[in-house]
């Protein structure tokens, strides 16, 4: 599953998860435990931790008890401040080899989250697909330049509050949709806004991660052929991303992503659709896996 | 007349949306939908009857991903069909003499911009023959409630992805359900349960298009 270069967040303690929905509905932290461990064995370099909407006390408990079994960093995912710092305040940097963890994610409408470096140094991830209006409101960003604008307010707004923090200990989240369902061209939007970043020589060193999975979503797990569809897809983009400065990943161990050539499906596809606009992107992954 | 409602509900099925249109490979530079339903129309076809093409098409579609055997990019091709047939009885749903089964107002709740299965619901509830009236995402409650009061009757779909948004959800029905008792709202997304919509006073939870559909048609039978 390993491509030099690239770190994979495994993904697979999270709420969203329905079999690991199961496993927090039921309390069953060996359960939780044994997740966390499997993802190690098979490679993951940070295990996620996203338990919904749950308790500040529970994500402590999961935080600890995966700990005590293995040694990988962990990734605090929540956007909610307390379930943050609870993550953070069990998390024990000792039992990573002193590792900090990764705390994803910090946008520009909860820069408080910042604060909590002060009780426990962690690596942002900084959610750019968002920003504020003129008046303060959320908004969603749909333009590769301010996808761009926000990643630059958002490492300013880190350097600002944390003191002594370098570019190559900031991860920025640009977003990642599914392909098959990019009528807008998110897709296109994406792999400019990387580029944009990937140039701006403020921005130089600092990471780039997505959440893999999310961009094969709802598409079926296999082609008319019989061979895999997720995987290929996947590795297209990371092949396609990576030179444009995605280095980390929130994903699946159970994948094979690998780097292919131009010549292969999965490439061709994601070419044209590169190139492609409205529902013509949506039939063009339909042909690959037809 | 059900030769022409196989017909329209063969292309909506298939998304074969347009004669330049490349999807299916096995229909290529075959007429659509947009062509036939024009043709059907300029023959003097009863607009009523292309819709029923559609909702016996969106049905076939919708029953097909039930059932694993289509995907989200079927049911968006075939909703882009759809639209192909609908643009062309358009004047005769707003004039009136095609008569709609009620109108589905939706949007994704306050804080939440997700709209993949928000757009999904709506274009399957299209299908089924109902109006729909999408007020996007991060829908604040008043928004909700000016749609009610325009639309009187009207049914409510609202959707939330993030766990963090279902309070919004929440907050939502409940004021629903004081300015308007009798209207009925219907909720669904990813962390959305039958127990939360029993806790928070929904009237249905949908964990798919087909069931809401369902839930409509027999609101209204």
């Amino acid at each position: 599953m390993s491509i030099p270069g690239l770190t994979v967040i495994g993904e697979s303690i999270n709420d969203s998860v329905p079999s690991t929905r199961i496993l927090f509905e039921e309390n069953d932290i060996d359960g939780i435990v044994a997740l966390a461990k499997t993802q190690a064995e098979k490679g993951a370099s940070y295990i996620d931790v996203n338990v919904g909407s749950r308790s500040p006390s529970f994500m402590a408990e999961v935080v600890k008890k995966i700990q005590e079994r293995i040694s990988l960093p962990l990734s605090i995912d929540t956007p909610d401040p307390e379930l943050a710092s609870a993550g953070l305040e069990a998390y024990n940097p000792e039992r990573a080899g002193n590792r900090k963890p990764i705390l994803n994610s910090i946008s520009e409408a909860r820069l408080e989250m910042f604060d909590l470096y002060a009780r426990r140094a962690f690596v942002p991830i900084l959610l750019v697909t968002e920003g504020l209006d003129a008046s303060r409101e959320m908004i969603m960003n749909t333009t590769a330049a301010q996808i761009h604008g926000s990643a630059k307010a958002m490492v300013s707004n880190a350097r600002k509050r944390i003191d002594h923090i370098e570019n190559d200990q900031i991860i920025l989240d640009p977003g990642i949709m599914p392909i098959g369902s990019d009528s807008k061209g998110d897709f296109r939007r994406l792999m400019e806004a990387m580029a944009l970043i990937h140039q701006d020589k403020d921005l130089a060193d600092v990471s780039m991660s997505v959440g893999l999975s999310n961009f094969t979503a709802m598409l079926p797990s296999k082609r008319a052929d019989g061979s895999p569809v997720k995987s290929p897809l996947e590795s297209a983009f990371l092949t396609m991303a990576m030179p444009l400065g995605l280095n980390t990943i929130i994903g699946s161990v159970s994948r094979k992503y690998t780097l292919l050539t131009d010549e292969d499906p999965a490439m061709q596809c994601l070419k044209d659709a590169l190139k492609l606009e409205g529902v013509d992107i949506i039939m063009r992954v339909m042909m690959y896996f037809s | 007349m059900q030769e022409i409602v196989e017909k329209i509900a063969m292309y909506v099925a298939k998304g074969k949306v347009s004669k330049s249109a490349w999807w299916p490979p096995e229909m290529k530079d075959q007429d659509g939908a947009d062509e036939y339903a024009a043709e059907a129309i300029k023959n003097g076809v009863q607009p009523s009857v292309l819709l029923e093409g559609c909702i016996l098409g969106m049905e076939r579609i919708g029953k097909e991903f039930g059932e694993n055997k289509a995907f989200v990019t079927n049911l968006i091709v075939s909703g882009v069909a759809m639209n192909a047939v609908l643009k062309h009885i358009k004047p005769f749903l707003e004039s009136g003499e095609v008569k709609r089964k009620g109108t589905f107002v939706i949007g994704t709740v306050t804080g939440d911009m997700h709209d993949i299965g928000k757009n999904l619901v709506s274009m399957i509830i299209k299908g089924g023959g109902f109006e729909v009236i999408d007020l996007g995402v991060d829908v604040p409650t008043n928004k909700f409630l000016d749609a009610i009061a325009q639309h009187p009757g009207c049914f409510v779909g609202l959707s939330a992805l993030l766990t963090t948004t279902k309070r919004n959800m929440a907050t939502s029905v409940e004021a629903i359900r004081k300015a308007s008792p009798d209207t009925k709202v219907l909720i669904g997304g990813a962390p959305i349960t039958k127990d939360f919509c029993t806790q928070i006073g929904a009237d249905f939870y949908s964990p798919n298009p087909n069931e809401a559909v369902e839930f409509l048609n027999k609101s209204v039978a």
